[in-house]
């Protein structure tokens, strides 16, 4: 029973790759409006945050850990990113430069507080959620910052034909991260520690600093999305991030990452976000009801979960 | 290392017994430090207006901290209870407004599905054996998605007239909402305290497999547990349902912060096998009096979440180095 189906079917990415196949022939044939220029561009736009929201999850869960934190201190970086343009009017490169390192201090606190303390990163990460999205409205009391600088809201909607300039930084991270995780000692390390936590101590790896390390890509990464949701906006809304959560976990758990450490794919949970950004797209186009979103990708979670776990059973038995 | 301090509390009952009152009297010590600010700070605090709106969110805060509590007893978690929360209610309002089914009924109907709700999760949780976050994290979405597409998000806001009446009945400066989260509290001692299936959902959590060749059946433990935890949601919906007198898409959204808060603060394992009735009931009070605090000093919502979070951390870092330094004192003893 080793035919070409099986062998196709084994493979990670498969199931997601037909998904988008047949979601791509059936919004062509049902709606003009899907193949236009724009709406590749507008698809492609949306595109780029959750993509490295995503990611941002995907490290944590590399390491066996998550972060429940990503959409906060994403929210947190987009408004002290914001008001350092519009109240301090400093320069955009470092506004930027600052809110990058931002998301790296929160990271690497979340990292720090949960090697150090050994509590579970489930509590930590709630905690610090809370106190970031606390700072975030202690700042701004839920108030936006509209006035950004014009070339900072032209980087966001520039596009050359249907690709916009904004995808470029989400590519960029994708090629880096999965460079970074392929071919450096750091980045097979991390996924060691993830597979065998145990196993990655005894043979020399220090475990708790990979850790850590993860959780300050992590945050690194929220820093990243909240900047690009910014400029995707014109505006730093204090509810950047808010609905981040369910995304975040969505995209790498679709793209076939175990919640128990060590195996993630960047090139899965790209696909995994296509398809998110398809079926979003698909909604608009058809005119069914936002609602169904929620619905389609709890649903779609717990699809993929089980097809994880079957194809895990039948690996087992074959 | 959680595991080895519930270890030790067993080899050495009256030490764990001091442990975990020396949690309880901190906690309680905290409470009253905080209601001495407040008072001399702002003397509105314990007016009795205030001292009514705080009884009614307690109430209803007491009541989601117990829904997380049954679940954390097994060492797992319910990240859907805000969903299955809002879908009780918004049930429960749908029969009273459209159909037009008495109070009572719709009650019990709302109490129900937040039961069958949690049964679907802990159904889903053994017979996949993934992971309780994940599994209630996609169908927190599901849940909240059926509920949203189903209603439209339109409010039921011209419910009978005994839903409101009752949200604004006062005994004394408390609300019978009060009473009724405490007769639940009494409820889960009896649980856990008396009854087998308490011990074998404690037992499940503890050592799941430990549990299993004893004869414990640690899945329906589970199962079980997520039915309570949605039992329990569905009954702090429709608790919010009386005091707000009208069904709102929008409850439950919130409840994800304080629903660990208050049985972590109280000192309720998040590995499960231990659990704190009146912790949680304190953690409750802590968390509603500071939220209170905060407003009646007109510091308001916003730096609200960042305190919150701080005692959250604070709370576990305590409790971290509280278990190493007793692991510590006892390996001296017995050195």
């Amino acid at each position: 029973m080793t035919g070409l189906f099986d062998r196709i079917l084994a493979k990670e990415w498969s199931a997601l790759a037909a998904a988008i196949i047949a979601g791509t022939i059936g919004l062509a044939l049902t709606s003009p409006a899907f193949l236009t220029e724009f709406n590749l561009y507008v698809m492609l736009r949306s595109f780029c945050v959750v993509l490295v929201v995503a990611f941002a999850q995907m490290l944590t869960l590399a390491v066996g850990q998550l972060n429940l934190s990503i959409g906060a201190l994403g929210g947190l970086v987009a408004v002290l990113v914001g008001g350092m343009m519009e109240k301090l009017g400093l320069p955009i490169p470092v506004a930027i430069l600052a809110g990058l390192l931002v998301g790296a201090a929160g990271g690497l606190a979340n990292g720090l507080l949960t090697v150090r303390t050994g509590i579970n990163g489930f509590i930590i990460t709630l905690a610090t959620a809370s106190a970031f999205t606390g700072i975030n409205l202690g700042i701004t009391e839920s108030v936006p910052f509209y006035d950004m600088p014009a070339a900072f809201v032209a980087f966001g909607s520039a596009r050359f034909s249907a690709f916009p300039y904004l995808l470029i930084p989400p590519v960029i991270v994708a090629l880096a991260l999965g460079l970074f995780l392929a071919r450096t000692i750091p980045g097979r390390q991390l996924l060691a520690v993830g597979g065998n936590p145990h196993a990655a101590e005894l043979s020399g790896i220090p475990k708790d600093r990979i850790v850590v390390l993860a959780h300050t890509l992590s945050g690194l990464l929220s820093a990243v999305g909240a900047i690009l949701a910014v400029a995707q906006l014109g505006s730093a809304q204090p509810t950047i991030g808010a609905d981040w959560l369910l995304m975040s976990f969505a995209a790498p758990i679709i793209g076939g990452a175990a919640l128990t450490g060590g195996h993630i794919s960047v090139a899965s949970t790209a696909l995994a976000v296509v398809l998110i950004v398809l079926i979003q797209n698909g909604m608009v186009l058809t005119q069914v009801d936002p609602y169904w979103v929620q619905f389609v990708l709890g649903a779609l979670i717990l699809a993929a979960v089980a097809l994880n776990r079957a194809r895990a059973l039948r690996a087992e038995r074959g | 290392m959680t595991l080895s301090a519930t270890s030790e509390d067993r080899r050495n009952p009256l030490a764990g017994l001091l442990a975990e009152n020396s949690n309880l009297i901190g906690l309680a010590a905290i409470i009253i430090l905080f209601w001495i600010g407040f008072t001399s700070y702002a003397p509105g605090f314990v007016s009795s207006f205030n001292l009514f709106a705080l009884s009614r969110s307690l109430a209803i805060d007491i009541v989601v901290g117990f829904s997380t509590m049954v679940v954390l007893a097994t060492g797992g978690m319910n990240l859907a209870i805000g969903s299955i929360g809002v879908c009780a209610v918004m049930f429960a309002g749908w029969l009273m407004q459209e159909v037009g089914i008495p109070l009572p009924i719709a009650l019990v109907a709302g109490l129900a599905l937040g039961a069958l709700l949690g049964f679907l999760n802990g159904f889903a949780i053994v017979r996949s054996g993934v992971n309780a976050f994940i599994i209630t994290l996609a169908s927190a979405s599901l849940f909240l998605g059926a509920m949203l597409i189903l209603s439209k998000a339109v409010t039921f806001n011209t419910l009978p007239p005994e839903v409101a009446a009752f949200g604004r009945m006062k005994w004394g400066f408390v609300s019978p909402l009060m009473v009724i989260a405490l007769a639940i509290g009494a409820a889960m001692v009896v649980l856990f305290r008396f009854t087998a299936l308490g011990r074998e959902i404690l037992a499940a959590g503890a050592n799941a497999r430990a549990a299993e060749l004893s004869g414990v059946p640690v899945g329906r433990a589970i199962i079980v547990a997520h039915m309570l935890s949605g039992l329990l949601a569905a009954a702090a919906g429709l608790m919010l349902l009386f005091r707000l007198g009208a069904a709102m898409p929008s409850i439950g959204q919130d409840w994800l912060l304080p629903s660990f808060l208050a049985p972590v603060l109280g000192g309720t394992l998040l590995s499960g096998g231990y659990v704190s009735v009146i912790g949680t009931i304190l953690g409750a009070l802590l968390v509603t009096t500071i939220r209170s605090g905060l407003l009646v000093m007109q510091i308001g919502n916003f730096w609200l979440q960042l305190f919150l979070g701080l005692i959250l951390l604070l709370a576990v870092m305590l409790d971290r180095y509280r278990s190493v330094h007793a692991e510590r004192r006892s390996l001296g003893k017995r050195a």
